[in-house]
C-alpha cells in the first residue's frame, strides 16, 4: 500500500502547477496509470480523498486513466489481444515470442484549476 | 477555469534522487542490486551465503530496508562486512531518499565497495515502484510459496532483469510446480535471467556469482 505516497506526490506536483499559474482551487487532476506501475486504481482514489479531504482542494476530482501494457511479438510484429490481466505464452499468429512494452505509466497528465477570479465570479 | 498540461512523472522526485546517487555509485564503480521479494523468501539467507562465499574477493556492503528491528543487517555484519539497516515505521518500499541518507550515515563505510546489496522491505508491490540507483533488481521467490507468483505480480516480475528462485533443495517436500513458474517468468520477461538456487546447499549460486561478476566488469569498463 503505498498508493498514499503516490496520492501525495500527485496532489504535491498538481498544487505546485495550479501555484505557478496564480491558480486558485484544484477542480481536477487526470492521470495515467500503467498496468505495470504497481498501482491500484481504486486505492489510488482512496488515498487522494484522504489527502485533499479537509484542505483547500477539497473535492478536487482525481481521473484515472487506465493504459495497459502490450504483448508484441518479436519476430512478426504481431500486437497481441488478450483479456485484462492474463498473459498470452507465445504470439498467437506465429508462434513467436512475446514482448511486454508500456504500461508502466505513472504520470500527472494535466490539472485543472479555478482561475483566481472564479471564487469571487460565484458569489 | 484553466487546464495545464503537465506530463509529469509522478515518482519524479525520486527518480531525480535515484540519479545522483547512481552517479556516485558510477564514480566508485559500486555494482549496486536491488533484491525484493515477499517476506520469507529468504533474501537474507541468500545474501549471507553470498557474502560468505565472496567477501575474500570482493569489498561488499549491505543495506537493509524492514519496517522494524535491526536485525537484517546484524546478521550480515555478523560475515564481517559494513551494513545499515533502514527502519521504514510501516513503510512497505524503500526510496531514494532513505539510502542516500543510509550512505551519509555510514560516513563512507558503504561508498568504497565493489558491490551493495540493497535488500528492500518484504513486499513484491510497492518496492517496483522505486528506483534506488541500482545497477539492477532482482526478484526472488521461493518454491514454498504459490507457484502463481509471476502472473499475480507481473510487474515486478516484467521489470527484473533477474529472477531468483530459492530453497530449491524443498523442492522434494512441496507441490511447487517449476515448469509452470519457469513458463510464467518467461512470458512475463523474455530476455530476462533465471537461476534456480539453493542457499543451504550452494546449488545454483555459482550463477550468480557469475552474474555478479559480470556486472562488476561492465561497471569497471
Amino acid at each position: 500500500m503505498h498508493e498514499t505516497g503516490v496520492a501525495a506526490e500527485i496532489y504535491a506536483v498538481s498544487r505546485r502547477t495550479a501555484d505557478a499559474h496564480a491558480g486558485g482551487r484544484l477542480s481536477s487532476v487526470r492521470v495515467l496509470v500503467g498496468e505495470l506501475s504497481a498501482i491500484e486504481p481504486d486505492l489510488l482514489a482512496f488515498a487522494w480523498e484522504a489527502i485533499t479531504s479537509g484542505g483547500p482542494d477539497a473535492g478536487a476530482r482525481l481521473d484515472v486513466e487506465w493504459r495497459a501494457a502490450r504483448q508484441t511479438c518479436a519476430a512478426c510484429g504481431t500486437v497481441a489481444e488478450r483479456a485484462p490481466g492474463s498473459w498470452l505464452k507465445l504470439c498467437p499468429r506465429c508462434g513467436g515470442v512475446l514482448r511486454i512494452e508500456g504500461g508502466d505509466e505513472l504520470d500527472v497528465r494535466d490539472v485543472t484549476f479555478e482561475d483566481a477570479g472564479d471564487a469571487e465570479a460565484a458569489r | 477555469m484553466t487546464q495545464v498540461d503537465v506530463k509529469q512523472k509522478v515518482l519524479a522526485a525520486n527518480m531525480e534522487a535515484a540519479a545522483r546517487l547512481r552517479e556516485g555509485f558510477a564514480r566508485s564503480r559500486t555494482l549496486v542490486v536491488n533484491l525484493i521479494s515477499s517476506p520469507g523468501s529468504g533474501k537474507t539467507t541468500f545474501l549471507e551465503r553470498t557474502v560468505a562465499d565472496l567477501k575474500g574477493r570482493f569489498r561488499l556492503g549491505g543495506i537493509e530496508g524492514d519496517i522494524a528491528t535491526e536485525r537484517d543487517a546484524d546478521r550480515l555484519r555478523r560475515h564481517g562486512i559494513p551494513a545499515r539497516q533502514i527502519l521504514t515505521g510501516g513503510s512497505c518500499h524503500l526510496d531514494a531518499r532513505q539510502v542516500r541518507q543510509a550512505l551519509e550515515d555510514e560516513k563512507g563505510a558503504l561508498s568504497a565497495l565493489d558491490v551493495l546489496f540493497i535488500e528492500n522491505v518484504g513486499n513484491l508491490i510497492c518496492p517496483t515502484s522505486y528506483d534506488l540507483g541500482e545497477d539492477f533488481k532482482v526478484v526472488l521467490l521461493s518454491v514454498t510459496e504459490g507457484e502463481d507468483k509471476p502472473f499475480k505480480y507481473p510487474a515486478i516480475f516484467s521489470k527484473a532483469p533477474v529472477a531468483v528462485l530459492t530453497k530449491i533443495d524443498l523442492l522434494p517436500h512441496v507441490d511447487f510446480d517449476l515448469p509452470a513458474v519457469r513458463e510464467q517468468i518467461r512470458t512475463l520477461n523474455p530476455g530476462g535471467v533465471l537461476l534456480e538456487t539453493s542457499a543451504k546447499t550452494g546449488a545454483g549460486m555459482a550463477g550468480w556469482y557469475a552474474l555478479l561478476e559480470s556486472g562488476l566488469v561492465r561497471k569497471r569498463s
